[in-house]
């Protein structure tokens, strides 16, 4: 199954979270933590996106709008990862190249891509890839992901 | 027997908050007020978790957690830092430091602390 807009597969697990009040940062940052783990990265990882989504759930707060935060397991194929994405109406019409330059200054250390679809409704999509030395808990915690 | 935490932290105020919150789940929590008594405490008690504030006197949370890490004594103990130092780039200064987890001191901080040592397996689920 693949996203629209989104070259990556779908895999599970998969999560999301409506961000309306500074209350679901906490059950955003919670959430990112615990499909992390379902992918089998390690608790550092789990920092990390943990800290990515709670970054963008930041951003809709600012925007005054309820907005849902998808997080779901990723594949191209080869390597499987977190995906963390958001739809960003408020953005439509904005420079891609811009917003994509401030969403890297800002966040491009915890994740390894972040993209932004330039479709009508532009969504920002963050990716960790699994890395070989961690994804041994992924396959002890769900034997269904492959 | 309780697992025991050690608890670096300059703020007696916090630090009071941030013993009960781990006490709450039940651990046995040793509080020291600075870098280098924390990195001894590590070694000397060997505990099961240490928690670390960024700020503090004469070194700080970055460099505790990197001697943590560095020293085989202690390397293998989680560290959890706990900051009011918040914001992507300090996130990553920190897991780069080496700590299993960079938490804010915000208003969730608890809840936080609670769901990462879940996640870590000192407490059970």
């Amino acid at each position: 199954m693949t996203l629209p807009n989104n070259p990556f597969s779908m895999i599970p697990p998969v999560m999301t979270v409506r961000v309306e009040e500074s209350l679901d940062i906490m059950i955003v940052r919670d959430t990112a933590r615990r499909a992390a783990g379902l992918v089998g990265f390690s608790p550092a990882e789990r920092a990390q996106l943990s800290s990515a989504a709670a970054t963008l759930a930041e951003l809709i707060l600012k925007t005054g709008d309820p907005h849902v935060i998808r997080m779901n397991g990723t594949t191209d194929g080869r390597r499987r990862g977190l995906q963390i994405s958001l739809q960003t109406p408020w953005l439509a019409g904005h420079s891609a190249n811009n917003v994509l330059l401030a969403l890297r200054n800002k966040m491009g250390e915890l994740v390894d891509e972040i993209q932004l679809t330039a479709e009508e409704e532009p969504t920002i999509i963050m990716i960790m890839w699994l890395r070989e030395d961690s994804n041994t808990r992924a396959t002890q915690i769900n034997p269904n992901i492959s | 027997m309780a697992l025991q935490a050690l608890l670096v932290e300059d703020s007696k105020t916090q630090a009071a908050q941030i013993k009960a919150i781990l006490e709450s789940v039940g651990l046995h929590v040793q509080v020291v007020h600075d870098g280098p008594d924390g990195l001894q405490a590590a070694v000397q008690q060997q505990p099961a978790l240490v928690v670390l504030d960024v700020k503090l006197p004469s070194m700080d949370g970055y460099q505790v957690c990197r001697r943590l890490k560095r020293n085989p004594a202690t390397k293998d103990i989680p560290v959890i830092m706990l900051t009011d130092k918040t914001g992507p780039k300090s996130t990553m200064s920190g897991l780069r430091a080496g700590a299993d987890d960079y938490i804010p001191k915000d208003v969730f901080a608890s809840e936080h602390l609670v769901a990462t040592l879940r996640d870590l397996g000192l407490l059970d689920r």
